[in-house]
């Protein structure tokens, strides 16, 4: 009877040991895992803050950079080339007094040569630092763009907005908007081979959407993730967009071609007045 | 009839409820469609051979009919059933092979026992329950337990375990075993006709954890959702 009294405590206690153990290896199990999950989002956050502030650095440098070469390009050469278009000029009156035809063709061709270098810089100029973008806002740069891109290519490129005046919006985020749309159109001209292409602008209280369609060859978006093959091209995009908490979606339309949307939450213009992106001046670009 | 078993219920209630119990996570299976994942298919074949063995040994109790053969005829199947359920969570072969195997030797080692406790295996109103093979399958499935919660903690693929089905099937076979696992080798000796031992509330902690088992089961399941356990 003693020891069935003993054998019963013996294997109670037991027991009751054991149990505890099996709750408390529950409980650690649960805690430590929930532990390593915030401690891993912590570092991801981390991560991911630390990359986007790379990238933000890395995309202000680039258009620091483009500010300065348009600045040389501007105060440097675009003066050397004013100052030898006026040298040329009174060179034409001697050489037109002279009488000689050879050399008065030569300098005519010289001056035109000049002259069309000059337009090619104040262009080029352009093309580095969109001017019209921090004056007038993205609509007008778009319609800008266009039209430039119009004369150039025997393309039809149709523009269209779903409010008459685009609010002005922080100036990272219409130069992000602006550097996609770029981006998009160009890869259309050079792969799409195509003839028509459509750009939408949207905007509504919460979100920024710009479709760029073409009606071109188009693309398996896909594969092309799939693959790896996404050019710098298409990887730039998706970095800008990243520093803005924006996304791109990339569709094949039912009728041919391709588009991509890309959506970017609102975010205002503050009250003061942006700094104008002026090629003229020399000050670093705070996008 | 109906008396011999309401009689049998009420002077056995916490080992009845143990046994009524398995419907509530059967009926979950049902209803939340649980059958999507592989492992919570064979934890419904579990639960329901489980209810049919325990069916089939709550009447021969009721009866006064000696029922140990049920009960040490189902270590191998539900061994294999739940070891299975391992087999279809772990990742690396080195786990799967050990599940395959142990599922072989714990079903070799409970017939050898069997034969090892019955000296004579036809006389099934004095036959026995198994003296290691119980206590093996407990080690073995908390064994299994643990690695199983070690191989989650190390790939951190689950952001919530109290939202994820397995973890819930895991704690309870992993209290339910651990209330087992003294008491196993000791009830081959208390569980005869001529016992003198009386236990006490210790015979009745395994139910009471079979029950509780039964209750995570339910917990696990009701959290299944056949789209979010895909992710």
């Amino acid at each position: 009877m003693q020891n069935s009294e003993e054998l019963k405590w013996a294997l109670l206690i037991a027991s009751m040991a054991m149990l505890a153990m099996a709750f408390c290896m529950i409980a650690f199990v649960t805690y430590y895992q929930k532990k390593r999950f915030e401690e891993e989002k912590r570092i991801n956050d981390i991560e991911k803050n630390y990359n986007r502030l790379l990238l933000d650095t890395a995309l202000n440098s680039e258009e620091t950079e483009r500010r300065r070469i348009a600045q040389d390009l501007h105060d440097d050469i675009g003066t050397m080339l004013s100052l030898t278009k006026l040298s040329l000029n009174q060179l034409s009156k001697l050489v037109a007094n002279s009488g000689d035809e050879k050399e008065e063709s030569i300098m005519k061709k010289s001056q035109s040569l000049v002259e069309e270098t000059i337009l090619h810089v104040r262009r080029i100029t352009r093309d580095l630092v969109p001017t019209t973008l921090e004056r007038f806002g993205l609509m007008e740069a778009i319609e800008e763009f266009i039209h430039k891109l119009e004369e150039d290519n025997n393309l039809v490129i149709a523009f269209q907005s779903n409010t008459e005046e685009f609010p002005r919006q922080g100036q990272k985020l219409e130069l992000t908007l602006y550097r996609i749309m770029q981006e998009l159109v160009n890869n259309a001209i050079k792969h799409a081979s195509c003839t028509k292409i459509d750009i939408v602008l949207e905007i509504d209280e919460e979100m920024i959407g710009l479709r760029v369609t073409d009606n071109g060859v188009g693309f398996d978006p896909e594969k092309i993730k799939e693959s790896n093959l996404a050019g710098l091209g298409l990887l730039g995009i998706e970095s800008r967009l990243a520093i803005v908490n924006g996304t791109v979606q990339y569709e094949q339309p039912a009728k041919g071609g391709s588009s991509a949307i890309a959506r970017i939450p609102v975010n205002p213009a503050s009250g003061n007045k942006p700094e104008p992106l002026h090629p003229f001046r020399r000050e670093r670009v705070n996008i | 009839m109906f008396d011999i078993y309401s009689a049998y219920i009420l002077t056995n209630p916490i080992s009845s409820i143990a046994v009524f119990i398995t419907i509530l996570p059967i009926t979950l299976t049902i209803t939340r469609q649980a059958f999507s994942d592989k492992s919570l298919r064979l934890l419904f074949y579990y639960l329901v051979a489980k209810l049919i063995i325990d069916l089939t040994m709550l009447h021969f109790a009721s009866n006064r009919t000696n029922n140990l053969i049920l009960y040490n005829l189902s270590i191998p199947l539900f061994y294999a059933l739940l070891g299975g359920m391992f087999y279809f969570q772990f990742t690396g072969r080195a786990q799967k092979i050990f599940v395959l195997t142990s599922i072989i030797g714990v079903s070799v080692f409970s017939i050898w026992d069997i034969f090892n406790s019955n000296e004579n295996l036809s006389d099934l109103n004095e036959h026995r329950l198994v003296l290691y093979a119980k206590t093996v399958e407990g080690v073995l499935m908390i064994s299994l337990i643990l690695l199983y919660f070690y191989e989650i903690i190390k790939s951190l693929e689950i952001p919530n375990l109290l939202t994820f089905p397995f973890f819930w099937v895991c704690s309870g076979l992993l209290l339910y075993y651990s209330s087992l696992i003294f008491l196993a080798p000791v009830l081959h000796y208390v569980y005869t006709w001529d016992n003198q031992t009386d236990l006490g509330i210790t015979e009745v902690i395994p139910s009471i954890f079979e029950t509780l088992c039964a209750v995570l089961f339910s917990v696990g399941i009701y959290n299944f959702s056949p789209g979010s356990y895909a992710k």
